[in-house]
């Protein structure tokens, strides 16, 4: 060796020797805490071992407090002693241990996981179950040989199977942190109420094994429950309906039955709530105990509606540019283009007036909508457009708009009010802002039903302070543009100057509002009837001629428009044959029932299932293009198929629940079942009859969903 | 004047920066895969999901040495044709792509996965055709499961047998599948010799030997085309991998070996 290099040795040595130092003390250190601590099983899923909160076995000493030590990965879960529908517990043999005479494995209490409707039951992030183990020779040195087979789950699920040894020598001592862990999580494991204070009042089993409902009570107010029952292994509960009553000292839960064993043991029931657990095995009950109250919706939290509402806002705001409302937007700043000329301040209150129009609507209609619910009545979102009166107002207003758009004629207010309203100062005109802002509103409820489904068939099932928060984010969302003009005024003046491109314009809004016209005219078709809409379509034609006649003074013009418009109006009204329209049956329509479906595929039929209300347009378009039209109908008529209607016109909860379990909160909803497709196979929203007859035959066809 | 125009300047980029975000926000999620070549078996691919799989063994169940021989000659025949093992001789075309899915009864995130597999076969116009592989994982009641359901399939039974064991809660004694072949209709005593037949060993040691060769971890699996995918992937996610395989041609993958 060279001298050099023996230096350079020598020199790193020097250097090396506080690590290495450092390096002995952590060794010693670690095989100190190695005494109550196997070798730890690793992977980027889970990290185990097995953990004693004795150093040793000291004298005389007849058990141990063991634990397996699981820390998870992140999204990793592994499960309960029963795990849910599917899953796997944890299992551990001991086979190979040495001086053990007998082990009890605890579970501390599980956490619900819901993904994709399937409810499961367990543990994330990191878990202990505490092991107590009974030795054969007391005081005598053990050694712990635990073959782990464990299941834990992300979006794949893994099997884990390994070993995890121990040997504990005679010694006395304590591993505090192993010990802390322990008593830790064996703090979690359930009771039997004497220290959580949780008991069992009731525990009730239809006969018919569709539900469970249970009734819990402690003295210390509940905060957070929740059910686990456990019927043996073929049987398993769904999500529970969970109520709080008499102080929050009540539970009372409902939890449907997805699965039932033939032969069933004992009913062990969990009940979980915060840190305090209890399993308890209750006598079953004659009846079901009655809920301390009963809820017409699921009451949302705040964070959900919360949510909704930005949903509504959102919404709103995408309605300006629908093209039922964005002619409304642009007339009004158009108008706020031509008058330039107009002081920030009467621009200002001008747009802040129209937002609050829009606002006003909106909170109308809630009112209007809980009023009516209050009297019991029918409620919907666009329930408006199957009024043949309300749908000819909004014909004849938007035929007479788009006429004076292509400058057919212009609404000139006589002299003598223009000076009067002149000298009135910057108020002129303010009542015409509101109605701007109320017109956008009014015009914008055929567009948002469909964008907006979700949060519009919430608030109507909802409470008032539901439909009140989401009908007021829903007219901020809408009123958004003006309420920026408000803000700053100036932004008119950035506006392009007027000119040729104007009159372009003036026609491309028209030929909108025209559309919409058009639009309207064909809804009134199918609600007031075919004769009726050509009386108002002529009616209100006439009047626009007439307004256009430039040789006839203006106030004849005005009034013999008005006159024909009101006709027009009576008219609908009049002849209007919605009645018998809707009385019609394209299809004999069956009484939805869910449970019936799996009845009839196995024999074989085909299930067609309709949601449907009378508020929805979507679904009476579905139903006067496609359900209630050849081939269709008479598909739905032939024999082997049964055609299911579920009303949804009230709120009811059983369809609710239906449509939640396809992840669906609104209409229209369309489902085909068959021994093809025995979960059913969800249509699209607007129906075609090619889809249709297909879903059907290939539901029926037995091309099963599961095809090898 | 100068902060006016600032605020301007602030509510027109915030209203733009909303538009652009709502724009956005639906395509989010669909280019972001990606893949990875693999060595062996050359031509196919992995979707590398943001999920690393390595670092976990190659799964367990391998008692005997007798097993692992078995699986070894296994693997070697799947090898000689994997498309054919994969995809088993489903007649496809160029327009159809084949998926292979691989799941296990116990697995909670099978059930989800192979319902919307069925789904989406079942949608008319979707090109795909899904062979279904039992890779059972998860202890003897996996194993019993999914020997009784590719049983089934010598009475014509499978798509039912699959469907009840994916729907419901069970524990796969004797028992329950007696009772069960009572339901569906078919013959218990041929449905109990036939779970131990060559044939149902076989297509479990191959399905078993894809696993190996595809390096699984665990279930559900699948290879849609070229792409092999570990775990349970979102529906938007499978028809993306559908689509490309239909325009890149999966085909390429299946050329004897």
């Amino acid at each position: 060796m060279s001298g050099g290099l023996k230096k350079r040795i020598a020199s790193l040595c020097g250097k090396a020797f506080p690590v290495l130092f450092a390096l002995i003390a952590i060794l010693a250190f670690a095989s100190m805490a190695a005494a109550a601590e196997s070798e730890s099983f690793a992977n980027p899923a889970v990290e185990a071992r097995l953990i004693t909160a004795e150093n040793g076995v000291g004298p005389d000493a007849a058990s141990i407090s063991a634990g397996l030590h699981l820390r998870l990965g992140k999204d990793w879960k592994t499960y309960w002693r029963s795990p849910g529908e599917v899953g796997l517990p944890p299992t551990i043999d001991w086979t190979g241990s040495e001086n053990v005479a007998e082990t009890n494995f605890l579970w501390p209490a599980p956490k619900r996981f819901t993904a994709f409707g399937i409810e499961n039951f367990g543990y994330q992030d990191e878990v202990v179950f505490p092991i107590r183990i009974t030795l054969s020779e007391p005081g005598g040195p053990t050694r712990l040989n635990a073959r782990v087979s464990l299941l834990i789950c992300s979006t794949v699920c893994v099997p884990q199977d390994f070993a995890l040894s121990l040997t504990l020598p005679r010694a006395s001592g304590i591993d505090k942190d192993a010990a802390t862990q322990i008593s830790t999580y064996a703090a979690r494991v359930p009771d039997d109420g004497t220290d959580s204070g949780i008991g069992i009042e009731t525990a009730h089993l239809d006969a018919s094994m569709t539900a469970l409902t249970v009734t819990a009570r402690s003295d210390v107010p509940f905060e957070a429950p929740d059910i686990f029952p456990e019927l043996g292994e073929g049987t398993a509960f769904g999500k529970p309906d969970v109520r709080l009553g008499q102080g929050d000292r009540l539970v009372w839960a409902r939890l449907p039955v997805l699965a039932a064993a033939p032969d069933l043991p004992e009913l062990q029931i969990t009940v979980t709530d915060g840190s305090r657990a209890a399993t308890l095995q209750p006598a079953l009950s004659d009846a079901p105990p009655e809920p301390p109250f009963s809820i017409a919706a699921v009451v949302p939290g705040m964070g959900e509606l919360a949510w909704i509402a930005a949903i509504a806002f959102l919404g709103g705001l995408i309605l300006n540019v629908m093209p039922c409302v964005l002619p409304v937007l642009s007339i009004k700043l158009s108008s706020a283009i031509t008058s330039a000329g107009q002081s920030p301040a009467r621009i200002r209150t001008g747009f802040a007036i129209s937002a609050l129009g829009v606002l006003a609507f909106m909170w109308v209609l809630a009112a209007a909508t809980l009023g009516a619910r209050a009297l019991g009545l029918t409620v919907g979102w666009g329930l408006q457009f199957q009024s043949p009166v309300f749908l000819a107002i909004m014909f004849v207003v938007l035929v007479v708009f788009a006429a004076n758009l292509f400058g057919l004629f212009d609404i000139a207010l006589p002299t003598s009010w223009q000076t009067r309203l002149a000298r009135a100062g910057g108020g002129k005109g303010y009542g015409g802002d509101f109605a701007t802002g109320a017109f956008a509103a009014i015009l914008a409820t055929p567009c948002s039903a469909p964008f907006l489904g979700t949060a519009v068939a919430f608030a109507l099932a909802g409470r008032s302070i539901d439909i009140a928060v989401i009908f007021t984010a829903l007219g901020l969302g809408l009123s958004l543009p003006y309420v920026i003009i408000a803000a700053f005024p100036h932004l008119v003046g950035r506006l392009p100057r007027p000119g040729q491109w104007m009159i372009v314009l003036k026609i491309v809004l028209g030929l909108a509002l025209a559309g919409t016209a058009a639009w309207l005219f064909w809804v009134l078709t199918g609600v007031a009837g075919q004769w009726t809409a050509v009386w108002v379509g002529a009616l209100s034609l006439s009047g626009v001629a007439l307004l256009s006649l430039r040789r006839v003074p203006g106030m004849a013009r005005v009034l013999g428009a008005a006159v024909l418009s009101v006709v027009s109006v009576a008219l609908a009204g009049y002849l209007s044959d919605a009645d018998k329209s809707t009385a019609v049956a394209g299809t004999e329509w069956a009484e939805f029932d869910r449970s019936a479906i799996a009845r009839h595929i196995s024999i074989g039929q085909v299930v067609f299932v309709d949601v449907t209300a009378d508020w929805c347009l979507t679904c009476k378009a579905n139903k006067a293009l496609v359900l209630d039209r050849d081939p269709v109908v008479s598909r739905l008529r032939g024999s082997g198929v049964i055609a299911m209607q579920a009303d949804w016109t009230r709120p009811s909860e059983t369809i609710s629940r239906y449509l939640e379990s396809f992840g669906r909160y609104g209409i229209p909803f369309n489902a085909v079942y068959g021994p093809g497709a025995p979960d059913g196979v969800v249509l699209p929203e607007l129906l075609s009859s090619e889809a249709v007859l297909e879903a059907l035959s290939d539901a029926g066809s037995g091309r099963a969903a599961a095809t090898q | 004047m100068n902060r006016e125009r600032r605020n301007t300047l602030l509510v027109v980029s915030g209203v733009a920066a909303a538009y652009a975000a709502f724009r956005i926000a639906p395509g989010f999620g669909r280019d972001d895969l990606v893949f990875e070549e693999i060595d062996d078996p050359a031509g196919f691919q992995r979707l590398t999901a943001g999920q690393s799989s390595s670092g976990f063994d190659p799964f367990v169940g391998l008692e005997t040495q007798e097993d692992a021989d078995n699986l070894a000659a296994a693997e070697i025949r799947a090898r000689q044709n994997i498309c054919a093992a994969l995809y088993h001789d489903l007649p496809t075309t160029a327009d159809e792509v084949p998926v292979a899915s691989f799941s296990d009864y116990y697995c909670p995130y099978c059930r989800v996965q192979t319902k919307r597999l069925a789904a989406l076969e079942a949608q008319t116009g979707s090109g795909i055709r899904v062979s279904w592989h039992e890779l059972p994982l998860l202890g003897e009641t996996s194993t019993l499961a999914a020997k009784a359901a590719l049983a089934a399939r010598n009475q014509g039974a499978y798509p039912a047998f699959h469907e009840r064991l994916m729907r419901s809660p069970f524990q796969a004694t004797p028992e329950y599948l007696q009772s069960l072949a009572n339901d569906i209709g078919v013959d218990h005593a041929r449905l109990v010799a036939d779970m131990d037949s060559d044939q149902v060993l076989e297509d479990l040691e191959i399905s078993a030997a894809i696993a190996r060769i595809f390096a699984f971890i665990g279930t559900p699996a699948m290879v849609i085309g070229r792409t092999v995918i570990q775990g349970e992937v979102s529906e938007r996610t499978v028809q993306a991998i559908v689509a490309r395989e239909r325009e890149e041609g999966w085909g390429s993958a299946c050329r004897v070996a």
